[in-house]
């Protein structure tokens, strides 16, 4: 029964107590020991934190407890240490001694305990900042440095070892915001190096207990670091405009002796000196040339080279000055650079000559040759050194108008007969002043008639002395007159003086030598066409039948060729060789068919005796 | 580590038999040496003392016994600083020495029961027991040597015989609560250890107060 009223009592009583009291109170909340510490070991202090106090004005109470001792003290000071603190001093400090301590905080409505803490004295020692904190710049060498000095923390009983304090120093530049940390040690003073000049520092110290807590910084110093010059920065700033003016110097000199330094150090290279070597050639790159231009054009020697290389295309005929005349008249017919000088020559330039003591049948043979290119078979002959004329019809300048006809000298010539033919029709082109008459010869050489062409002139040297003409006259011998001044020209100008008529020209007219008289002059005889090479007509003279020349030996001997007859050496001027079998001069045999066949209206140097016709 | 401490502690028997000999080193040095290697040992108890808190039992708490109940409490030291820098210095060595000895075999039985420590931080605690230990026999050691310069009150060491029998606890919970509580009780000591130490090498080096 009392219960319940004790219960019922204290329901009203916790429900009506709120709202006696008006607003919303409450015991207070559960205060908390936050920490308690200790400055030198021989006090301490604790403080607490207070819970919601409930609306009503509370009390705080610290009980503490030592471990050795079951009695609860109350904390003897609540001022000293500020609001919510508990102040021990010494007297009620012990050391290596576990206190017990709670904090009660009370109101009217009640109290509350806070957790009990169990703290050791020796193990919340947090010391005062350092004391007395000096800074002052100091120069070691021009080098400026801060010198800190401190003291401990009054408080701290540093001098008997009581507490042993090591400290910590940091500094920073004013406008900085990284602290630059030193630990100091036990010392008490403390150098800092590595300064900049003009800067205003911050110097900081604390300290802590070999076991215990970092105290709070100490207040901050400031210190301005005065501005200074480097002495060393002077002597590098002079080391370095001295070098750069040697370096000026050297850069100087280099450029003017750029050209002897370059020749020292980088000579030339020498070059190629090979012989034929082109340098612009290798640069182009082509190497065919170069390498082409290295080969010696005569090394190796060849062993065949075409002798018809050799040959001289055009011959400068050397005639006297009427022949030259007559010659010179030709020149429209035929675009021969027909030079009609009489005057010497050798064989090397080419030119004919009258008083040349080569015979004409020599250019001939040249000028034959050059015809013969092709063909090799005349390399080998005896008439080696016997060119004869070039019978195309472009080459044969000298020849075709006058020694056309005259080609056959070496004895085998396969394309004799076309060289005659074209021979031919050059002369008869040529010497379309062939009218019947002599004396409309050149006036009008176009004709290109063949009638017109009858006896085939040439100038047939025969010795150096005098040059004989030999006309091929179908009239009688005694028109054949070899003179000396007789040329083509004058045969074309002239009026058959001799009644010399010019026959009626047959395409074909031989003459023949008839005779030679003492004079050294060879007669000539037409012989009439058509003859057949045996079957000649009585009226051929009976005599010697000479049909072609056969060549001319070192003498300077015409040789003749007898057809098919033994060849008579003509004298001096006019020499048939010796007989010419087959047998013998197979070669000749041929030739002989094809200069007969070749022949059309004029009478080659070899057929100059007497010819058999056809 | 352990074998520098063992070559330190080596060095300083040396050095302390020298001095003994020789008395060339001062005993200010020496005990500097001394307090420096106290100093060490404080800082490693109170290490191993957190690492165990972090992984306390909560009822562990509860049942943790007092710390007078360290079989070392018995020995009186001064409380205060009056009284302990009353205390002369062959005594206070005494002191010393007296704990360093009452220590030598609760170590061992520290060392080897924390090879089976049920705590996380097992091989570190193993680690640092093992060190305690060496470094306790070191100092002790080197005191031993040192306290004959302090006269005769410094030979006479307090015998401080450990009770807790061969092995803590078997269970786990009692194995940690024993654990902490001697480690605990270590912390303690060698805090006075080494204060003690300091102050002595504090009043021996009178012509060197920079050392204190």
């Amino acid at each position: 029964m009392k219960k319940v009223v004790e219960v019922f009592l204290l329901f009203l009583l916790l429900v009506f107590t709120p709202h006696a009291k008006g607003t919303g109170n409450s015991p207070p909340g559960k205060p908390t020991l936050n920490r308690c510490r200790s400055p030198e070991k021989e006090t301490f202090t604790c403080w607490w934190e207070p819970g919601s106090d409930g609306g009503l004005p509370t009390t705080f109470a610290l009980y503490y407890r030592k471990e050795t001792s079951e009695t609860v003290y109350e904390c003897p000071d609540y001022h000293t240490a500020g609001k919510n603190s508990c102040f021990f001093n010494k007297n009620d400090t012990s050391i290596w001694v576990n206190y017990n301590i709670t904090v009660v905080a009370t109101n009217a409505l009640g109290s509350t305990f806070s957790d009990p803490v169990d703290i050791d004295v020796v193990y919340i020692v947090k010391p005062n900042p350092p004391e007395r904190v000096t800074v002052i710049v100091l120069e070691d060498k021009s080098w400026p440095f801060l010198r800190v000095s401190w003291e401990p923390p009054h408080k701290a009983d540093t001098r008997s070892g009581w507490i042993t304090l090591v400290y910590q120093i940091r500094v920073k530049l004013e406008q900085e915001k990284d602290w630059e940390t030193h630990h100091a040690g036990q010392q008490k003073m403390f150098n800092v190096f590595s300064l900049r000049s003009g800067g205003t520092y911050l110097v900081q110290v604390r300290c802590k207990p070999d076991h215990g807590f970092w105290s709070e910084w100490s207040s901050t110093s400031y210190v301005k670091v005065p501005d200074y010059f480097h002495r060393e920065k002077s002597v590098w700033i002079l080391i370095m405009v001295f070098s750069a003016f040697i370096f000026l110097i050297l850069t100087w000199l280099l450029h003017m002796n750029s050209h002897s330094l370059k020749h020292c150090i980088l000579p030339p290279v020498p070059g190629p000196k090979i012989k034929g070597f082109d340098n612009q050639l290798l640069k182009n790159g082509k190497s065919e040339e170069l390498f082409s231009a290295l080969v010696v054009s005569d090394f190796p020697p060849t062993t065949s080279y075409n002798y018809e290389d050799l040959l001289v295309e055009y011959l400068e005929v050397n005639v006297p000055e009427e022949q030259e005349l007559m010659l010179e008249e030709n020149k429209d017919l035929h675009d021969g650079c027909l030079k009609s000088e009489c005057s010497t020559s050798d064989s090397d330039s080419g030119r004919g000559s009258c008083d040349s003591h080569t015979l004409l049948m020599d250019k001939c043979g040249e000028a034959k040759e050059e015809e013969r290119q092709t063909d090799q078979e005349r390399m080998g002959t005896e008439a080696e050194d016997m060119v004869s004329p070039d019978m195309s019809s472009g080459r044969v300048k000298t020849w075709p108008s006058v020694f056309s006809p005259l080609p056959q000298y070496s004895s085998n010539t396969l394309d004799e007969q076309s060289s005659l033919e074209m021979a031919k029709q050059h002369y008869l082109s040529d010497s379309q002043f062939l009218p019947s008459s002599t004396s409309s010869y050149l006036t009008q050489p176009g004709h290109g008639t063949k009638e017109a062409l009858g006896p085939s002139y040439w100038e047939f040297c025969l010795s150096n002395k005098q040059p004989h003409l030999l006309h091929p006259q179908t009239q009688a011998r005694q028109q054949l007159q070899a003179h000396s001044d007789v040329d083509i020209s004058s045969i074309g100008r002239k009026q058959a003086p001799a009644g010399l008529q010019s026959p009626l020209l047959r395409p074909t007219e031989y003459v023949e030598v008839q005779r030679v008289n003492e004079e050294d002059m060879v007669h000539l005889q037409p012989v009439v066409s058509g003859c057949g090479q045996n079957n000649c007509s009585p009226q051929m003279p009976q005599g010697e039948d000479y049909s072609k020349v056969k060549g001319v030996d070192s003498d300077n001997v015409l040789l003749l060729q007898r057809n098919m007859m033994e060849e008579d050496r003509l004298k001096e001027n006019c020499y048939t060789s010796s007989t010419v079998t087959t047998t013998q001069k197979p070669t000749a045999m041929p030739v002989q068919d094809e200069m007969v066949l070749g022949m059309n209206g004029y009478v080659d140097t070899a057929t100059m005796c007497i010819l058999p016709t056809y | 580590m352990a074998q520098r401490k063992t070559n330190g502690s080596k060095l300083f028997m040396m050095v302390l038999y020298m001095v003994a000999a020789c008395s060339a080193i001062p005993i200010s040095d020496l005990l500097d040496r001394a307090s420096q290697r106290s100093d060490t040992l404080h800082s490693l108890s109170t290490t191993l003392t957190q690492d165990l808190d972090s992984h306390f039992p909560p009822m562990g708490r509860v049942i943790t016994p007092r710390p007078s109940m360290c079989h070392t409490s018995s020995l009186h030291t001064p409380i205060d600083k009056e009284q302990a820098l009353q205390v002369s210095e062959a005594d206070l060595l005494s002191l010393v020495r007296s704990l360093l000895q009452a220590w030598r075999d609760p170590l061992v039985i520290l060392s080897t029961s924390a090879n089976t420590l049920p705590h996380p931080a097992q091989n570190s605690i193993s680690t640092k027991v093992q060190e305690l230990l060496e470094h306790t026999k070191s100092l002790g050691d080197g005191l031993d040597i040192l306290s004959g310069k302090f006269g005769p009150a410094a030979q006479s060491i307090s015998s401080l015989p450990y009770r807790g029998g061969n092995d803590i606890s078997q269970d786990r919970i009692s194995r940690l609560t024993n654990f902490h509580f001697l480690m605990s009780c270590f912390r303690r000591d060698s805090h006075k250890i080494d204060s003690f130490l300091k102050v002595l090498r504090c009043r021996a080096a009178k012509l060197q107060p920079e050392m204190c």
